[in-house]
């Protein structure tokens, strides 16, 4: 159970994780879920749920941290057409693992968290667009929503409500892009997953050219929480700005690799110490990546990083998805970039010059680095190939592409001319 | 209004424009490539990127809207380095085959190269190499050259409606393909190579021809369809290279038809010289004395006049001023697709634009293939069903659109007069009612459930009636035209200035043709029944093709045998084979002449291509005919004969010299007391008879076209075609079966398509066999 004294807090969404067959619908039941539904539905206002979450502070799980319960007044009401309530569960971001257990593990939470949120945005048909590799967790959330269907936690009027929601999973192809909200809309309208540029947002002309939510499942999954225990509640978690619990997935180089959720503000160097069992080799990380592979990477100076938005804006980098990959000095960082440059080549959408040509020449480049066949004249070239795809397209995938490539040849210089050279003999 | 400001200039412009319409609009050059004003926007080429005050990150301009008191740049340091970066990305693949490339010359990609590049790449990579695609006779593919914009697939969602251009795969695998290889199904498929920056789709017919700087272009008016879309003649010397449409004008598409039909201008059909027939052939002579042998033929001899509707206003006038002096008596027809020639209602030609159609609540298609007959009024139908709007249709097949209709209906001619009974039943229970309804609706026991279709569109606000062939050409025209004109009166569709009242007609210049010939025209089977009882002697015909168009091949063939026939045209058609002279006379892309459209729209064309042999301006043979018959030449000059149009149609006066030409739209004809009602004779045979109008062999001109051929053999059907419900009621299963009509028995072989209306005979071949195409009526039969 969550405590109600925020100090006293430690995690939200993985509360139940550790319960044997909490997947199951009685089991979960058993342990607090779906226990505040019925007051969220007769007693709460749509107002009122989309105040307590702009109070909670709760900030998107996703990558971009965007606001929620902001997110959730942008929504025009009254405009004739349906309001669809998505939720994106493609976790393909490298180095992501997060949603997955929570829909594996605790599947009902993520349901409770889509009604209540549907609840206050009016939605009829929401969709858990899950990524096309989750075959496993597609099956157990199709399980838990069979379940709450029969117990009336969905479809038509709900719990006597007079609410009515249906929640459908849709698994996706398999396509990197289509965890970006706009390629995920087109995706799940049964298009090519390729992002759309904005105006017009989600929330005006989203899927079907309807107003539209997209969040993620992190997000979602802490409504109940928040609507149980109030808003002042969550915000007291965590610091200010950057309230609440955060589930960080956690690779690379550390002893025991995993997800954690800790309050918001620990420290990267409590995180991979005292949960992750500390580093493989030696004490200092080489190469810090702090929210997944798209995010620009951090040196040991920041080691001690705080766990925050803002913090991690101000070392230079992003919090992300929360993905920490973490690297000692064994970490060969040219043949890691070359990999990152081949995912991001091939998960290019092809819609946007910079990015369809960029990431294709970036990886061919790199690859004749890392084989030894570069010459000093690749390295101006890369970084400006590298530096002219940002900011340049209509979503972020060519930013994420060049974040590790402008990294390497930031911090680890020395170490591409070395590959030049060395090899060359 | 919103007011931004461009490189610190404030201009001001419509809410909701994008940064880059503001841009055009303000002649402030920023380079893109994907954006198209008529297609949607899909940002996806960067190349329009500008800088916005206090923004972060340049932004696309194709997708940004325009908003109050913005600050923009369109050239700074930092977007000239994105500009030149975009170019280095785009040209990573892209051939460096600019000297054999079509495009070289003419190609976005590499003006902006010179203009926005590096003189130099830097990519030393592999580069990648794209499978071509068969896009069909018009459209050359070399994708390796592709850029990407998506331009194509865009227009053959949009504007095509085929969506048979997709993208494959992603990243720098990504490829633009034909979803199946084989030629593109749309009628506007010659516009993707203009669409195309580069030359990944290039014009297959004028491939390796010719470079851009070589042609000089001028503009000129298609005669092809009754929508005279302006049309750039794109020429080296005097050899035409190529057709295309003109940026600014009413449409900026054309249709296949319009643009390669210019091969039948140097074809071996063409009339470039007076000739004689001489022992059953025909032999090339002099003017002198072929005009012998014409005088022979009509000096004080009974003569009807056949003329096209496609001739320049200058042209008919002198038709008209030639009989008048030579033949007062002698009756003219200028169409081959109208049996009842009693005044209509509403005469031939749109009342409304097609600006005005496109935007009217309701629009209903009466009887009509309009993706064949008016491509481009199609493509504006296409346009606002994708913008939400209806279009509902009654017709005998479920002719292809390539959009989707609110409401579609088949049914058999013979079925109209109850169809548009049941609406006046409906509309009058709404209690819209006019004068001539009770007569109408006495002379129509049966009512047809389609009525619905037609009365629901017409009780909308405002409701355009584009009123097709199947009317026009029906025997009983007169009567259901006015019942629809009663219709409009009743829903108040009719008032000035509101007039919802369409007849597309056949050819060009309508709206003046009834002014030219009202008072002496027949319809051309008339004409051929005269000659063949022997009550005339000689037909000219001028510029018209009765054995390969129209619905009297027959007639004319029969009429042939009796008569003299004098051609006198641009083009020889299979009349040709039978004249006993032929007398040249210019075509549209060689001639200075008036043209108006089935809108009313003036265009004045005066074209520089010298003709190719002997052939003169319509005007001028005609006045020369007059004078070798020795009469008095009424008009001398251009000038002259230009008064001599303005004394019958009094509005065209200043047509010549205005200098926005679009203002002046030419009405067309109304007769408000006609008082026709259906008749009630039954057609002779069980089957109505409807033949289909190809836009890739009607009219001489298309026949004469070897690439319009092609495509014509591409798009073919069955000859015949009837619903399967039909063959069953008959007893018969598809195959060679026999065809009974007034006409006797013919073998024919007979096909089944679902979308023909059950009790129709759908004569697919017309325009090229034509046996047919006189019959309204017929009954299908084993073989004896």
């Amino acid at each position: 159970m969550i405590p109600s004294d925020p100090q006293q807090v430690k995690q939200i969404c993985f509360d139940r994780i550790n319960i044997p067959h909490v997947n199951q619908l009685a089991i979960a039941q058993k342990n607090g879920a779906y226990a505040f539904l019925p007051t969220v539905l007769q007693e709460f206002e749509s107002a009122k749920i989309i105040d307590e979450m702009k109070i909670s502070g709760l900030r998107g799980r996703g990558g971009a941290g965007f606001p929620t319960g902001l997110k959730w007044s942008f929504v025009p009401r009254n405009t004739g057409k349906p309001t669809y309530l998505l939720c994106n569960a493609d976790e393909g971001e490298p180095g992501t693992f997060k949603d997955r257990d929570i829909m594996r593990f605790d599947p009902h939470l993520l349901i409770e968290g889509m009604v209540m949120a549907g609840f206050a945005l009016n939605v009829r048909d929401a969709y858990i667009y899950v990524r096309g590799e989750f075959l496993h967790e597609a099956n157990v959330m199709n399980e838990a929503i069979r379940e709450a269907y029969a117990a009336n936690l969905l479809g038509e009027n709900i719990l006597g409500s007079g609410y009515s929601m249906h929640l459908t999973v849709h698994r996706g192809a398999g396509a990197y892009i289509c965890g970006e909200e706009t390629a995920l809309i087109e995706s799940l309208e049964g298009k090519p997953g390729r992002p759309r540029f904005k105006p017009p947002f989600p929330a005006v002309e989203g899927f079907y050219r309807s107003p539209t939510v997209v969040n993620n499942v992190e997000t979602l999954a802490s409504v109940p929480a928040i609507l149980k225990h109030g808003g002042a509640w969550h915000a007291a978690i965590g610091v200010p700005n950057n309230t609440g619990c955060k589930i960080f997935s956690v690779s690379g180089h550390v002893n025991n690799p995993g997800n954690y959720e800790v309050p918001m503000g620990t420290s990267l160097k409590t995180l991979i110490e005292e949960y992750c069992g500390g580093l493989q080799h030696g004490t200092v990380p080489k190469v810090i990546i702090p929210g997944g592979s798209s995010t620009p990477w951090l040196m040991a100076e920041h080691y001690d990083v705080p766990l925050t938005y803002d913090a991690m804006a101000k070392a230079g980098s992003m919090l992300g998805s929360g993905a920490i990959i973490i690297m000692d000095e064994t970490a060969d960082v040219v043949a890691f970039s070359r990999r990152l440059a081949h995912f991001y080549a091939h998960e290019s959408c092809g819609q946007c010059t910079p990015c369809r040509e960029g990431t294709g020449w970036i990886e061919r480049m790199m690859g004749r680095i890392e084989d030894g066949q570069g010459s000093e004249k690749d390295l101006p070239v890369l970084e400006q190939a590298a530096k002219h795809m940002a900011g340049r397209t209509i979503c972020a995938l060519a930013d994420g592409a060049t974040a590790p490539i402008l990294s390497l040849l930031q911090h680890f210089p020395e170490e591409v001319r070395s590959r030049i050279t060395e090899n060359r003999l | 209004m919103t007011n931004l400001f461009i490189n610190d200039q404030e201009v001001e412009v419509a809410p909701g424009t994008s940064i880059l319409e503001a841009c055009r609009q303000n002649g402030v050059d920023v380079p893109y490539f994907c954006y198209h004003p008529e297609l949607s926007v899909a940002a996806n080429c960067r190349m329009c990127l500008v800088e916005v005050e206090g923004w972060p990150k340049p932004a696309a301009s194709c997708c940004t809207p325009a908003s109050e008191g913005m600050k923009i740049k369109t050239q700074t340091e930092t977007l000239k380095t994105d500009r030149k970066m975009i170019m280095e990305y785009l040209l990573i693949h892209h051939p460096l085959d600019c000297p054999v490339c079509d495009q070289g010359g003419d190609c976005k990609l590499q003006d902006y190269a010179m203009e926005h590049g590096a003189s130099k790449g830097r990519y030393v990579e592999h580069k990648r190499a794209v499978v071509n695609y068969e896009l069909g006779p018009f459209v050359n593919t070399c994708m390796t050259r592709c850029i990407h914009c998506t331009r194509c697939v865009r227009f053959a969602d949009e504007v095509a409606g085929t969506g048979d251009i997709g993208v494959l795969n992603r990243s720098d695998h990504m490829s633009i393909a034909g979803i199946v290889e084989e030629a593109l199904e749309s009628e506007l498929s010659g516009n993707l190579p203009d669409i195309c920056p580069v030359g990944a789709l290039l014009d297959k017919p004028s491939l390796d021809v010719s470079r851009p700087w070589e042609m000089s272009n001028h503009k000129s008016t298609c005669t092809q369809c009754p929508n005279g879309c302006d049309i750039s003649i794109e020429s080296r010397g005097d050899e035409v290279m190529r057709i295309r449409p003109i940026t600014g004008s009413p449409e900026p598409w054309i249709c296949d038809r319009g643009r390669y039909v210019y091969d039948a201008f140097r074809s071996d059909a063409r009339i470039l010289e007076p000739a004689l027939r001489r022992g059953g052939v025909l032999e090339t002579v002099g003017w002198d004395e072929a005009f012998e042998e014409v005088v022979l033929a009509l000096k004080d001899k009974r003569v009807g006049i056949l003329c096209s509707p496609d001739w320049s206003v200058e042209g008919h006038t002198a038709i008209r001023l030639m009989r008048d002096s030579l033949f007062p008596d002698a009756k003219v027809s200028y169409d081959l697709h109208r049996r009842d020639m009693r005044a209509f209602a509403f005469e031939e030609g749109l009342a409304m634009t097609t600006t005005q159609i496109e935007s009217a609540e309701q629009v209903v298609v009466l009887g009509s293939d309009l993706r064949q007959r008016l491509p481009l009024l199609m493509q504006r139908l296409r346009k606002r069903a994708y913008a939400g709007k209806p279009v509902s249709r009654i017709g005998a097949m479920n002719y292809r659109t390539n959009m989707d209709l609110s409401s579609d209906v088949i049914i058999r001619p013979r079925d109209w007069s109850s169809v548009i009974a049941r609406a006046m039943d409906q509309v009058r229970d709404l209690g819209k009612d006019a004068a001539g309804f009770d007569a109408w609706l006495a002379a129509v026991p049966e009512r047809h459930e389609a009525g619905k279709v037609l009365a629901d569109a017409l009780i909308s606000k405002s409701c355009a009636l584009l009123v097709g062939e199947e009317i026009r050409s029906h025997h009983d025209a007169a009567a259901l035209i006015a019942g629809l004109d009663l219709l409009m009166r009743a829903c108040g569709h009719a008032e000035v200035g509101n007039d919802g009242r369409n007849l597309i007609p056949e050819g060009m210049n309508t709206q003046l043709l009834s002014a030219t010939f009202g008072d002496v025209r027949v319809s051309a089977g008339e004409l051929f029944a005269l000659a063949s009882a022997g009550e005339l002697d000689a037909l000219i015909v001028v510029g018209s093709d009765p054995l390969g168009d129209g619905l009297f091949p027959s007639a004319a063939m029969a009429a042939l045998t009796r008569v003299k026939m004098v051609q006198i045209g641009a083009i020889a058609g299979k009349i040709g084979r039978h004249v006993d002279v032929q007398l040249p006379a210019a075509a549209y892309s060689e001639i200075e002449g008036t043209f108006v459209n089935m809108e009313g729209r003036i265009r004045v064309a005066s074209n520089p291509l010298r003709s190719l042999g002997q052939e003169r301006p319509l005007w001028k043979v005609m006045m020369r005919l007059v004078q070798v018959m020795g009469a008095d030449v009424p008009v001398v000059s251009l000038d002259e004969l230009r008064s001599e149009v303005v004394k019958r149609v009094p509005e065209m006066a200043g047509a010549w010299d205005a200098v926005e030409q679009d203002k002046l739209l030419l009405k067309p004809a109304r007769n408000r007391n006609v008082k026709f009602t259906p008749s009630k004779n039954k057609p002779a045979f069980e089957l109505d008879v409807v033949s289909r109008y190809s836009m890739y062999r009607e009219g001489m001109w298309a026949r004469g076209s070897e690439l319009l051929s092609k495509a014509a053999e591409l798009h073919r059907l069955d000859d015949l075609l009837v619903h399967p419900d039909t063959l069953q009621a008959a007893g018969l299963s598809a195959g060679p079966m026999v065809v009974r009509s007034f006409l006797g028995e013919t073998k024919c072989s007979v096909g089944v398509r679902e979308d023909v209306s059950p009790g129709v005979l759908f004569v697919a071949k017309r325009g090229i066999a034509g046996d047919l195409s006189d019959l309204d009526s017929a009954t299908l039969g084993g073989e004896s």
